[in-house]
């Protein structure tokens, strides 16, 4: 593990992420993982707050045309998520803190998937399900994710294999 | 501006139990945690609405998309609360920083913004019927208000840059310049 880690740490694009000077390298990956964070994680909580019957005169299938503003703000973290791990991955994958945040964020798939289920049914015949239950672990898995990537900064062992 | 910003350190530094509470183990990353949850909120509901005014999912009411407002404003006060916090512990890490001058001017915009719409617009759009098109003026509010706070959110994200000490004068210059201590 040590020698993959090494391996990424020392090639030419790791090495910009870290010590690059500009604006654009490390500052800006983390602006853009911020921004996908508030994008991702705020629309999605809009859908289980309606799920959970904040704004119920707001039709809940209609929520379905912010989707793609959801889905921007997940590729754009999925991206910059990458890159951050490719700057430090013996900070992020020495963390047992960095596995609860993938799994939250996991999960938080895993359950929106099953909510477009139920709120965006397929068919004319079918009316929208309300499932508060998956609705409520949505909002705790982002909170999840949010808190462990926040802690990430404070909690890491090793910031590189280096040295 | 000379005596100003050291005035206002001084000042917020005296609230001494805030920073004592913030200097404890785990308490600035909770805040920070829950600055971060603030924003999630805030963009999620205000976001939302901002994207309704300029017309994306028109056939929503603008009514009743309002009501998810209250959860935006509550992420607010959160980020202000907690967003005080930090300020009142290292004060001097945010007075003197370009960054955070560009936060407060991008906030003062969207608040006059909001001014501006529960002034003249809001009346106007929340009459509408679902699947009718939003007047300019809405759409401009949307625009400003979203582009704020996202400037907001790039300003605070900027912050750690451009910190008195660590600012790097030549190498950072860009998009804030940092101030020379």
């Amino acid at each position: 593990m040590h020698q993959f880690f090494l391996w990424i740490e020392t090639s030419a694009f790791s090495v910009w992420i870290r010590e690059s000077t500009s604006v654009f390298a490390f500052p800006s990956i983390l602006t853009a993982h911020t921004i996908g964070m508030g994008l991702v994680a705020g629309v999605n909580a809009l859908l289980d707050l309606r799920i959970l019957g904040v704004a119920s005169s707001v039709p809940v299938v209609e929520l379905k045309r912010f989707f793609p503003v959801m889905w921007f703000g997940f590729w754009l973290n999925a991206i910059s998520g990458v890159v951050l791990l490719i700057g430090y991955p013996t900070k992020a994958l020495t963390n047992p803190l960095f596995y609860v945040k993938l799994a939250s964020i996991a999960a938080a798939m895993v359950l929106v998937k099953a909510i477009q289920k139920q709120v965006f049914p397929k068919g004319p015949d079918k009316t929208p399900g309300y499932p508060t239950r998956l609705a409520i672990a949505s909002l705790f898995c982002w909170a999840g994710a949010i808190g462990a990537g926040r802690f990430l900064a404070y909690t890491y062992s090793k910031l590189t294999s280096l040295d | 501006m000379d005596d100003f910003q050291p005035w206002l350190v001084k000042t917020l530094a005296s609230a001494k139990p805030v920073a004592h509470l913030m200097r404890t183990h785990w308490a600035w990353p909770i805040c920070e945690t829950l600055h971060f949850l603030g924003l999630s909120m805030l963009i999620g509901a205000i976001g939302t609405f901002d994207l309704r005014l300029i017309g994306i999912g028109k056939r929503i009411p603008i009514a009743a998309l309002h009501r998810v407002i209250p959860w935006g404003i509550a992420g607010y006060l959160l980020n202000m609360t907690t967003g005080a916090m930090f300020l009142m512990t290292e004060p001097d890490q945010y007075i003197y920083n370009p960054s955070f001058h560009f936060k407060i001017l991008f906030m003062i915009v969207a608040g006059l913004n909001v001014l501006a719409f529960y002034s003249v617009v809001f009346w106007k759009v929340r009459v509408l019927p679902a699947g009718i098109d939003t007047p300019l003026s809405a759409k401009f509010i949307g625009a400003v208000s979203l582009s704020m706070w996202i400037g907001v959110i790039i300003a605070g994200r900027m912050l750690t840059f451009y910190r008195p000490g660590v600012c790097m004068t030549e190498a950072l210059s860009f998009p804030f310049y940092c101030v020379p201590r």
